[in-house]
């Protein structure tokens, strides 16, 4: 594994005086794809800003390579570390291919004439995302998922190596959800590093590398899907029962809420925080069959 | 989000080139110049008004022509572009259609400025106004910034500001204009609504020179802007300075539409019309200062024709012709945006 480029240190964020995350320190795994993942609020959206310098951290800073974030040109920042946000806005009217072309921005200057190194990079952007045969089409006449990987594809663009998506999946329907995942996920394999934030565990826990799960601010707990997401950790981070059954398909944690309808439960589970489910058979997913 | 349903042209469909466009618009630009030399009491034959219009001695066409319609022809050409790109640049930044110089206040604040000039100088050539109408246009825009501030530009509390601003403004114009003496009253008509009636070469020299360093300084941003419409985290992310260009943007903005106003005066809802039909006409709500600044030039080039021809020979300011012309689009502007109002 080579050398870890992107770490926050002692990381304090805040809004004015209020204040989001506190202390927090994390390495992104290189090369690899880290799902950061926690409830509403809790600062994931924040961190992932200060990750891309878009927020000034209060006190700690966030390094890539070794430099701190905030002493590095805009420019240089932008062509090593690109970042998805959450609700981007198209021009109305812009075409798939106008569009994932300004991921070329941080590689042109204000004059600089489009070259075909720039044509390439944008080529081979939607090629990855599987937008070759729409490029000409407007945005506003995509599917959602399609949407989202023109975005996508945007920020493949730019050609950086790291890459940072907030909420990626949110707003599609799961079909595109895994179309997407499995898009990030074979970015990783390509050896980019790709950090995103996610709300679904279960997607989290299958195709992540590197899992971060943060409450209030801090990180609870980062590692591997099955070292982080526990029961007890889940429960504590959420605050909601759960218990943790291996996924049927690739046998990663998958988390159920142990909360239901007391007339629907039909299978008793131990809530109780400090016990660990993770050992749970797969059977009790059969059992939850419903009578009409 | 306010912005998803303000965003600019969000009815348009169909792409083009905008090449195309430009081109296209500035072949009927130079069509319908012709035709504004050429028409007028005195019946001239083409060769010689085209002669004349590019300063070629002609004859007949030299004094009236060569005098009389170009420089005021090509005025109205030049400051419907600078209008057009401040409108531009401006609705690119506030992310909103309505944010346009004239209705923010800016050109009103410009003209104040310039008529304080007529009563410290006591001269009213263009050339000696430009300084006062630029400090006036960017005092005007720096005021609606921080009071449409909070947080980050809001473009409706900054129109709102920029209402309120503008007003004063004309308060203020109406008032020099009272205690100037003998040829002010005359003046009245430029520095409330605009005129391109008398305008000499001096006004074109200017225009010349300052749509040349307007446009290569706007063109400088328009990349960096059409990420910034995209959201500010994407700009950040994509390498932009938004900050620094949003200032930026809204300063040459502010000059172009304070050397309009000192030009002609501060002519109304240019600013705001250009750049929607330009967009419309390129069919992408993102910002673009080439075909605004064509379509700019058209409108005010079309309106002085019909200013100076409608009523004939009695000549109205070009102001009430694109009042006339802009009024209704605002209209129609507000309704479709009372939603998000």
């Amino acid at each position: 594994m080579s050398t870890p480029r992107l770490t926050a240190a002692q990381l304090d964020l805040a809004y004015g005086k209020a204040r989001v995350v506190h202390d927090l320190s994390l390495t992104v795994m290189p090369g690899a794809f880290t799902a950061i993942i926690g409830p509403n609020g809790c600062g994931k959206s924040t961190l992932l800003r200060a990750l891309a310098r878009l927020h000034r951290p209060q006190g700690g800073e966030v390094t890539l390579d070794g430099r701190s974030l905030q002493s590095l040109p805009t420019k240089e920042v932008a062509r090593e570390l690109g970042l998805l946000p959450q609700s981007p806005t198209a021009p109305a009217g812009i075409t798939v291919r106008d569009l994932v072309a300004r991921g070329r921005t941080p590689h042109l200057g204000p004059f600089t004439p489009w070259s075909a190194a720039d044509a390439d990079a944008v080529a081979r952007a939607l090629h990855a995302t599987g937008l070759k045969g729409l490029a000409d089409r407007p945005v506003d006449a995509l599917s959602g998922g399609q949407r989202q990987r023109a975005w996508i594809a945007l920020a493949l663009a730019q050609e950086t190596e790291i890459l940072l998506l907030d909420e990626p999946t949110t707003f599609l329907d799961i079909g595109h959800q895994y179309e997407v995942l499995d898009l990030l996920h074979g970015l990783a394999d390509e050896g980019r590093t790709v950090v995103a934030v996610l709300h679904d565990l279960a997607q989290a826990a299958r195709y992540a590398d590197q899992v971060v799960l943060m409450s209030a601010g801090l990180v609870l707990a980062s590692g591997s899907p099955g070292q982080v997401l526990t029961a007890q950790r889940v429960s504590a981070a959420f605050g909601l029962p759960v218990t943790v059954v291996p996924d049927p398909v690739t046998g990663t944690p998958l988390i159920v809420p142990s909360r239901a309808p007391a007339a629907r439960t039909v299978h008793a589970v131990d809530v109780r925080p400090d016990v660990d489910h993770t050992e749970a058979t797969l059977a009790s997913t059969d059992s939850h069959e419903r009578t009409p | 989000m306010s912005a998803r349903a303000l965003s600019l042209g969000a009815h348009i469909r169909s792409p083009r080139r905008p090449t195309m466009v430009v081109a296209a618009a500035a072949a009927l630009l130079m069509i319908i110049a012709v035709v504004s030399l050429s028409t007028g009491q005195m019946p001239l034959p083409l060769s010689q008004v085209l002669r004349a219009a590019v300063g070629v001695p002609s004859e007949g066409a030299d004094f009236i022509v060569g005098q009389l319609r170009a420089p005021r022809v090509y005025t109205a050409a030049l400051v419907g572009a600078l209008l057009a790109m401040s409108g531009a640049l401006l609705q690119s930044v506030a992310r909103n259609p309505l944010a346009s110089p004239d209705l923010l206040g800016i050109t009103s604040g410009a003209a104040a400025a310039a008529v304080t000039g007529i009563a410290v100088l006591g001269t009213s050539s263009s050339l000696a106004l430009a300084p006062f109408a630029v400090a006036g246009a960017l005092l005007t825009a720096g005021l609606i910034m921080a009071l449409g501030w909070r947080g980050g530009i809001q473009p409706l509390r900054m129109v709102i500001a920029g209402i309120g601003v503008g007003f004063v403004a004309t308060s203020i114009t109406t008032f020099l204009l009272t205690r100037l003496p003998e040829r002010a009253a005359g003046q009245a008509y430029l520095w409330t609504v605009g005129t391109t009636n008398v305008r000499v070469w001096n006004h074109v020299v200017i225009g010349v020179v300052a749509l040349a360093v307007i446009s290569l300084s706007a063109a400088w941003l328009q990349r960096r802007m059409r990420v910034i419409e995209m959201g500010d985290d994407l700009a950040g992310a994509l390498g932009v300075r938004v900050p620094v260009v949003r200032f930026a943007a809204v300063g040459i903005a502010a000059i172009s539409a304070g050397i309009a106003t000192a030009l002609a005066g501060p002519i109304g809802f240019v600013a705001l019309v250009a750049p929607a039909i330009a967009r419309r006409l390129v069919g992408s709500g993102a910002i673009a200062l080439g075909a605004s600044a064509v379509v700019g030039a058209l409108l005010t080039v079309v309106s002085d024709l019909i200013a100076r021809e409608m009523l004939a020979p009695m000549q109205l300011p070009i102001g009430l012709v694109t009042a006339a012309i802009g009024a209704p689009y605002l209209l129609i502007l507000l309704t479709r945006l009372r939603g998000s109002l």
